[in-house]
């Protein structure tokens, strides 16, 4: 099998006793748009951050194209990550934010790329405000700027459409939809299926911390949510 | 920080009437009790702006080596400590009747040898207990066992050199903090990663 994309294999994560995940085992290839469904607490953002490589497996492991996330610095530059919080700092201006992520990344013309990606996220006029001034969807919008700064191939997305306005979440799902052309990996997790199912080239379905059900899918929202309806009962 | 510092060293001052007879035998716990006193409140403050917005996660995906954070974070703190212990000392010397001389230069090197002692062992406390839900609390009660012998060997070199002592007997002292030091850092780069996680 090739090393190309992410894969993860067996993996449980522990928190004392509690078993967020079991046995998870998961291949990704390149270019596909995951959708990661499940109630609240079946393990979905556990997932992503292990993917991520901010949290360690309690066992079984992560690979991106072959390397483990948490000991190879080269797999991490391959993930962007858009999480529940920005990731931002609050006493920064947007430009200093992106700036400072830059150089984290040691990206060549920064300041080139920040102008790009302010202008992408429609925050060009806004970029020496500081953050703790913008509103939640102007946080979420300079959130993915960072998240998608370095062109990661990756892209890991939890609850993307969380804050945002109607006109914030078309701009969203329109700049996914380009990030999916380009054949970027994405993998979602979202409730706001009506965003979600029209992105998607695969749906996987979390229940109690394990994988439970993995299909491609083409569908609609409804449809979507008549597939993942049996599985809504895992409330842990 | 400073002003606190600074609180602490007058309180002392005008508990214990100090003076040139209580330099040698109290002045150098009191600098060194207002010293951690400091470091403590800053060390409580040197993962807030990562804690808001959970900004530490991005910084654990940088594709760098995660002990930089760490090296970072306690050089910031330790920037800071010497920053407060600077500005406490002239008033140090004025609350004890101290004139200036050469001891300062020895002072200087035990202050920051001490304060490198207190930044790599606390960054990384500070680093354990940022997650914790009583951070403030955990962590003196943490670091604060496990800074005493750098403290003991601070608070005896700054007697020595008080005492205008600077040979065989304050060398011992020296050896030891930079001992503590270059294990503390070693360590926290070894430890930091696990530190950090939730």
């Amino acid at each position: 099998m090739p090393d190309d994309g992410l894969v993860i294999e067996n993996t449980s994560k522990l928190f004392a006793s509690f078993a967020a995940l079991q046995s998870v085992h998961l291949r990704i290839e390149r270019g596909q748009f995951v959708l990661l469904a499940g109630a609240n607490g079946a393990g979905k953002s556990t997932l992503l951050r292990l993917m991520a490589g901010i949290s360690r497996p309690s066992s079984g492991r992560v690979l991106i194209d072959g390397k483990d996330p948490q000991r190879d610095a080269t797999a991490r530059s391959a993930i962007g990550f858009l999480s529940h919080h920005t990731l931002l700092y609050d006493d920064l201006s947007a430009e200093e934010n992106l700036g400072f992520f830059a150089r984290i990344y040691a990206l060549k013309n920064p300041q080139q790329k920040i102008d790009e990606a302010l202008k992408q996220v429609g925050l060009s006029s806004h970029r020496h405000r500081r953050l703790r001034t913008f509103s939640r969807g102007m946080r979420q919008r300079l959130a993915l700027a960072r998240a998608t700064l370095h062109q990661p191939v990756i892209l890991l997305l939890d609850e993307p459409f969380t804050g945002l306005d109607q006109p914030a979440r078309t701009a969203l799902s329109e700049q996914l939809c380009k990030l999916k052309q380009a054949g970027h990996t994405c993998i979602m997790v979202t409730h706001n299926l009506e965003e979600g199912a029209p992105l998607a080239n695969r749906l996987v379905v979390l229940r109690k911390g394990c994988l439970c059900h993995d299909q491609a899918w083409e569908g609609s929202a409804a449809d979507l949510s008549a597939t993942c309806a049996p599985f809504w009962d895992g409330l842990r | 920080m400073s002003f606190f510092s600074l609180l602490v060293l007058l309180v002392f001052n005008f508990s214990f009437e100090l003076g040139g007879a209580a330099l040698h035998e109290i002045g150098p716990g009191v600098l060194w009790s207002a010293f951690v006193f400091a470091c403590l409140l800053g060390l409580n403050r040197s993962f807030a702006d990562e804690r808001e917005n959970h900004s530490l996660d991005a910084l654990l995906m940088a594709p760098g080596d995660r002990g930089a954070i760490y090296l970072g974070k306690m050089t910031a703190n330790l920037i800071f400590l010497l920053a407060v212990e600077l500005i406490c000392l002239p008033f140090f010397a004025l609350f004890f009747n101290l004139s200036p001389g050469f001891f300062l230069l020895p002072l200087l090197g035990v202050l920051v040898l001490g304060s490198a002692c207190l930044s790599a062992a606390g960054t990384l406390f500070a680093a354990l207990s940022s997650t914790m839900r009583l951070r403030e609390l955990l962590l003196p009660l943490l670091l604060l066992p496990v800074i005493l012998p750098a403290l003991i060997s601070c608070v005896k070199a700054t007697g020595l050199v008080l005492d205008n002592q600077f040979g065989t007997a304050l060398y011992p002292y020296l050896k030891m903090l930079a001992v503590y030091a270059i294990v503390f850092v070693t360590l926290s780069l070894m430890l930091f990663e696990y530190a950090i996680e939730e």
